[in-house]
């Protein structure tokens, strides 16, 4: 039931706004109260653990004798994902009142519910051709309201957008046609079911095929080309949904539809772990020249997936509960940063880093909030950030050391951006007349505070993130050590690839254990290397 | 008996924090800002509570220490990590300095920022830090120390870029952060080596315990490549935070910020924090000999290298500070050596007189109104004579005079150095060396300050004043510290070693382990060749600098806030590794971004010319395009007729 | 006289050629649609005369796709002559010719 919700519920409150008319405030209500309900229903998600509706059918596909299946499923991994799109359109809808021109948030906001929708779906499917349903209807909202309430240059940037995304998945889709019509089923299970019994090559073929689609999406280098004008360019508050939610269904997609279903060899690994680092050291790279604020945190959202995916495809077992963290610490964090520019940009009237400054002077508490999302930003010890990024080198430790140097060299880059971003932001001298009519509403500021809070609880207590909640084993009876983080569809898969992989003969070091005797079995593997 | 709970100490300065910032976001509306006295009167209960509390809590303690577990914070079961604190002898020393001084600089702070428009902001940074610092100290595994780590060093970027309206300040900070994150990402590294073989060595107890263990032996030995790795990386962690070589750029541009904050971060505390996980992890180190040997080195090229650039230093913070490098080189020399009970004692006593040291500078500043440079001091011995007999006392005790506490706890060093092996003598010599140096460039910085005339302006000399009684008390305390800190364990006199015996059950097996070679000298020895470096230094900064014309800076003498005037090449090493970087940055945008570019607009402008060449096939006439699709259904059954269809 | 199918048929094809030679050739959008419609009908015509061949229960369904065919003609004849005249609006001219909008 509250799949159905989290997934129809959106397009129905985006109906209801629309209809509703009138004045702007009413609008606004009805928008906030249906997103705060649907960020409700995302933690009990969370909180109810597993869960799955029942199949229902909704189309036959042509050409195949295969019924396409409207069917939902929660487990750890997307739960997450989709409280973090709710709870960033709910920011998005805060600040989007003042966002927006005068009169038109009826309309924004009817764009961001229905984007949410879509994206709630795309998580929450387990359906391969209702996922590539949502995965593809998502664009058009989202290009949509970039291309009416964006920056100057906000046609281009939302053709290209549309474009490159839309055209990145269309491998994807006749992949997936490929698949439906040989296997006449179109479920993850059956599919998997059905890849088991094909080549390694087919199977690679159709991988890349699916892998295209959210490479574009999350983005992965060189597949970037749209992201940096398009975060730019759109109005701050969707940045923050397409930076914080939308690219996170790209890794999402990486996780559960390429890597749960194929099996691949480990030269494909190999080379998306170094396409993933390649990412964070160029999205570094980049943010560090940047001088677009917004553009900066583009490139160093770019730069936290690429290290996502780079720890993806260590397929370390550490490497679910450091995905899953890393990606909730950077949507909340890349989420506030985006917003709060947005503001900032209001402020001073420009997003040129050189022409801002001193707004913490002018505006302290929009100072100090920028601030501490900023320092939060850089994975400091105590945030979720932190975690997320040591459990990511501790995944990479295990394919070794050099990729584990690499992403440290990232951390380093990250300080450099986002220091001299604040620095550029709110300290130095203000450029801007005091009398500064824009404020941060309190309702805003308390959005952005209620985020960091979060920030900080997952990175003291992250267990709240990876843990299991499924109802048949209470956590209260299990100790915590023997909870099994992550998903057990993707687990049990990866099992398989894992499997699959040490038959083509590679080997995955895992040489971690707790056991004091397996630590002498490490010593001699590690010392015979 | 019972016992208050730990987690009590850290909880006192966070709640400091807390109610300073709120105090401070909620004071920014009203013009004239929150009451200082309140402020501050917040501001210093709160680290004295936490002092108060290490005091009750450490004068209960049993020998083994008190370990506590508050819960789990990382559980992914192949890796875990719980908050855990652990309050041993070796804590105890440093949670009683940190929270002692700290309390005192923060009373002296509230006279140094009174009028500051962020006084409540200043005072919540100071009781993060000082959280910060007790969570380092207090934590019982390596990776809570990390959130120390960072804390501490997140605070001094928020304290030196304090008077943030200043770009150059910010610089500096950003400079300190991004520097002391190189460092510690060999930290970072280290923890993941060690994890590597099991996450339960990140605990201090666990991996002492498993490094003492002898049914270990074999296994250990197997493993030391990892152990010899880890320690390295953690060595690296320490030069960062430690401002040793090659990381330590920073700590002279640090001295952007207040007064009181080098005095207790950039001198006292958070900088001898790398020493601390060096004795605190003496275990690990004792058995790598290699690692031993370059922190030996590290520390000896460090304390040379700043003494001298201390040397050339006109700006009274930035001498400072390169002595505060230089004594960390002599920590380090200490710890290289496995003297780590000695290298603790040098960070004591060095707490008390360097504090001293940056607490005098900071009223004289104070006085001065904000001069730094000591061309344009002079005299300043009978304007404020309180102020100059604190620095004196702190002064006789950095250059090693008999009986004060420098004396004492360099002498120690000295003598470990000497019969640490066959490297001994040389490190020896290079370290008195050093010390004549730093007798030198000490004796420099107190003649031009206090003694001769007057060189600032005639208008300026008018308005020098005496500190306020809040600033005063404080030095005069750390001034008394300096003098009498080193009677706990005077090596000259026969049961004057509370200090060793306090150690010994953390750090003294390690170093009977690491072996000392049994060579015997007399202390009386090393204590008058000690003395005499001491005096001769100090003679010959009085013969070079007493009597002569200081020459008048020229232009502007505004404190800079970045890149110190003189510092041999290590910054310059630092702008090369930054420009590689530049040119990277500079290459991905310029050259894989424009190439990236280059082939999206290639798809792009290949799909516009196939819609072009598709859009000229069609024809304008809508009569003549019926006419060709019946003529195209004609084909089409013509062809089903003839051949069947196509297939 | 029953009347031969193929007499029918023979019918329907010369209203349907004549249908589609008025829509080709002639420039008047009005005798384009009026032709078009008559194509229809013819084709309509067509299917009645098919029906005829079948026995009585089966004819029926032939009978009945040509009175649903009409149903819709109207329709499609609404909605094109309201085409025709916006056209006719925006360009001032009837003459099919002039309307070259669609072309790149």
């Amino acid at each position: 039931m509250l799949l159905h919700v989290l997934v129809l519920a959106p397009f129905v409150a985006a109906l209801l706004v629309a209809l509703v008319g009138g004045r702007g405030t009413s609008a606004y209500r009805l928008s906030l109260f249906s997103a705060a309900v649907l960020t409700v229903a995302s933690v009990a998600l969370i909180a109810g653990g597993d869960a799955t509706t029942t199949a229902i059918d909704w189309f036959k596909l042509p050409g195949s004798d295969a019924s396409v299946k409207y069917l939902l499923g929660s487990y750890t991994i997307n739960a997450w994902l989709v409280f973090l799109s709710c709870v960033l359109s709910l920011a998005a809808l805060v600040f989007g009142k003042s966002a927006t021109p005068e009169g038109e948030f009826k309309n924004f906001s009817v764009g961001i519910l229905a984007l949410l929708g879509t994206m709630n779906g795309a998580f929450l499917a387990l359906d391969a051709v209702l996922f590539f349903f949502f995965f593809e209807a998502m664009v058009i909202p989202a290009a949509l309201l970039m291309a009416a309430y964006g920056g100057k240059e906000r046609k281009s940037a939302a053709m290209n957008f549309a474009i490159y995304t839309l055209v990145g998945s269309a491998p994807m889709a006749i992949a997936l046609w490929y698949m439906v019509a040989k296997s006449g089923v179109t479920t993850a299970e059956g599919l998997f079911a059905f890849l088991q019994g094909q080549s390694i090559e087919t199977q690679t073929v159709l991988a890349i095929s699916f892998l295209i689609a959210f490479l574009v999406k999350t983005p992965i280098f060189p597949f970037h080309g749209w992201q940096a004008a398009a975060y730019a360019e759109s109005p701050a508050p969707l940045s923050a949904i397409l930076t914080g939610a939308m690219s996170k269904v790209g890794v999402y997609g990486i996780l559960i539809w390429v890597l749960s279903l194929f099996s691949l060899n480990e030269t494909f690994f190999t080379t998306m772990l170094w396409l993933g680092l390649a990412t964070a050291v160029y999205g570094g790279l980049m943010a560090w020249r940047g001088t677009d604020v917004k553009k900066i945190l583009a490139f160093s959202s770019m730069g936290h997936l690429g290290l996502a995916v780079a720890a993806i495809f260590t397929l370390s077992p550490k490497m679910f509960p450091a995905v899953l963290v890393l990606l909730v610490g950077h949507g909340l964090s890349a989420g506030s940063l985006f917003l709060l520019s947005g503001v900032a940009e209001r402020m001073t009237g420009t997003r040129e880093l050189s022409k801002m400054g001193g707004l913490v002077k002018s505006k302290p508490v929009f100072g100090f909030l920028f601030g501490a999302a900023g320092i939060i930003a850089l994975a400091v010890p105590g945030t979720a950030g932190f975690i997320g990024e040591f459990l990511v080198m501790l995944s990479l430790w295990d394919v070794g050391p050099l990729p584990t140097l690499v992403g440290a060299i990232c951390l380093v880059l990250s300080a450099a951006y986002m220091l001299r971003l604040i620095q550029g932001v709110i300290f130095g001298k203000a450029n801007q007349c005091e009398e500064n009519p824009v404020h941060l509403g309190v309702l805003e500021g308390s959005v952005i505070g209620a985020f960091l809070f979060l920030l900080l609880l997952f990175g003291l207590r992250p267990g709240i993130i990876y843990e299991n909640r499924t109802p048949e084993n209470p956590e209260t009876s299990v100790p915590a050590a023997e909870v099994v983080p992550a998903d057990s569809l993707a687990v049990d898969s990866l099992a398989l690839v894992n499997e699959s992989m040490n038959t083509t003969e590679t080997t995955v070091q895992t040489t971690d254990s707790l056991a004091k005797d397996s630590v002498k079995a490490n010593a001699e593997v590690t010392a015979n290397d | 008996m019972t016992n208050l709970p730990l987690w009590l100490i850290p909880l006192f300065p966070l709640i400091g924090t807390v109610v300073l910032a709120a105090i401070s976001l909620a004071s920014t509306g009203s013009k004239k800002g929150a009451s200082e006295g309140i402020v501050g009167g917040l501001a210093v209960l709160f680290p004295l509570l936490a002092f108060v509390s290490t005091v009750v809590i450490g004068w209960n303690m049993p020998t083994q220490g008190v370990q506590e577990t508050l819960g789990t914070w990382i559980d992914i079961g192949s890796f875990k990590a719980s908050f855990g604190f652990l309050f041993d002898s070796l804590s105890r020393i440093m949670l009683l300095f940190v929270t002692g001084i700290g309390t005192l600089i923060t009373l002296y702070s509230t006279g140094y920022m009174h009028g500051d428009r962020g006084f409540a902001r200043f005072f919540a940074y100071i009781n993060l830090f000082l959280f910060s610092m007790i969570v380092l100290v207090l934590s019982d595994s390596l990776l809570l120390t990390f959130l120390g780590w960072e804390g501490v060093g997140l605070c001094s970027y928020l304290l030196i870029g304090f008077w943030n309206a200043d770009v150059s300040n910010c610089k500096a900070a950003n400079k300190a952060f991004i520097v002391n994150r190189v460092g510690d990402l060999g930290f970072i590294l280290g923890m993941i080596t060690l994890a590597m073989v099991s996450s339960d060595l990140l605990s201090y107890r666990e991996l002492s315990a498993f490094l003492r263990d002898a049914a270990n032996v074999e296994l250990v030995n197997i493993l030391l490549p990892i152990f010899a790795m880890a320690g390295l990386l953690f060595f690296i962690g320490c030069t960062g935070k430690s401002a040793q070589i090659p990381l330590l750029t920073w700590l002279p541009d640090a001295m952007a910020g207040p007064t009181p904050v080098s005095a207790l971060i950039h001198a006292a505390t958070m900088v001898t924090s790398g020493v601390y996980l060096l004795a605190r992890l003496s275990d690990l180190y004792v058995l790598l000999p290699g690692v031993m040997t370059v922190v030996v080195l590290i520390g000896l090229l460090t304390a040379f290298w700043a003494a001298v650039a201390g040397l050339f230093q006109n700006d009274i913070k930035k001498v400072l500070a390169y002595s505060t490098i230089s004594q960390l080189g002599y920590m380090f020399m200490a710890a290289g050596v496995a003297a780590f009970d000695v290298s603790i004692f040098h960070v004591f006593t060095h707490a008390f007189f360097k504090a001293a040291l940056f607490l005098g500078a900071g009223a004289v500043i104070h006085a001065l109104a904000g001069e730094q440079d000591m061309r344009k001091m002079g005299g300043m011995l009978k304007k404020t004579p309180v102020t100059a007999c604190v620095m004196i006392f702190a002064f006789l005790a950095i250059i090693g005079f008999p009986g004060f506490a420098g004396f004492w706890s360099k002498d120690l060093i000295l003598e470990r150095l000497y019969v640490s092996g066959p490297m001994g003598p040389f490190l020896y010599m290079m370290a008195l060396l050093t010390a004549v140096i730093t007798a030198i460039y000490m004796g420099r910085l107190m003649v031009l300050t206090f003694f001769g005339k007057y060189r600032g302006g005639e208008e300026s000399e008018k308005h020098i004043h005496e500190a306020p009684a809040s600033m005063l008390i404080p030095m005069v305390i750390l001034s008394l510290g300096s003098i009498f800190a080193g009677f706990l364990w005077a090596g000259l006199i026969p049961g004057a070693n509370l200090f060793e015996q306090t150690l010994a059950p953390v750090v003294g097996q390690a170093q009977a382990a690491f072996g000392h070679a049994s060579v015997h000298v007399s202390p009386w020895l090393f204590a008058v060749l000690g003395t005499i470096a001491a005096v001769v230094g100090m003679a010959v900064a009085w013969k070079l600098f007493a009597n002569r014309r200081i020459p008048l800076p020229k232009g502007s003498s505004a404190p800079e806030g970045f890149g110190a005037t003189w510092t041999f090449c290590f910054d310059k090493i630092h702008g090369i590794v930054i420009s590689a970087f530049r040119v990277l940055a500079w290459v991905a945008e310029n050259v894989v971004n424009r190439f990236v570019m280059m082939l999206q607009w290639l798809v792009g402008g290949l799909g516009e010319l196939l819609g072009d060449f598709a859009s000229g096939l069609q024809v304008a006439k809508v009569r003549l395009q019926m006419a060709l699709s019946l003529v195209g259904v004609i084909a089409l059954v013509l062809i089903v007729l003839v051949y069947g269809g196509l297939l | 006289m029953e009347l031969q199918a193929v007499y029918v048929q023979i019918l329907a094809l010369i209203l349907f050629v004549i249908g589609l030679l008025t829509a080709i050739s002639r420039r008047n959008v009005f005798f384009v649609l009026m032709g078009v419609e008559l194509a229809l009908n013819a084709v309509n015509l067509s299917l009645i005369g098919f029906s005829k061949t079948l026995p009585g229960d089966l004819s029926v369904a032939g009978q009945i796709v040509p009175l649903f065919t009409i149903a819709v003609a109207a329709a499609e004849a609404c909605v094109g002559l309201a085409m025709v005249i916006l056209i006719f609006r925006n360009q001032e001219s009837v003459d099919s010719d002039n309307y070259s909008g669609m072309k790149g």
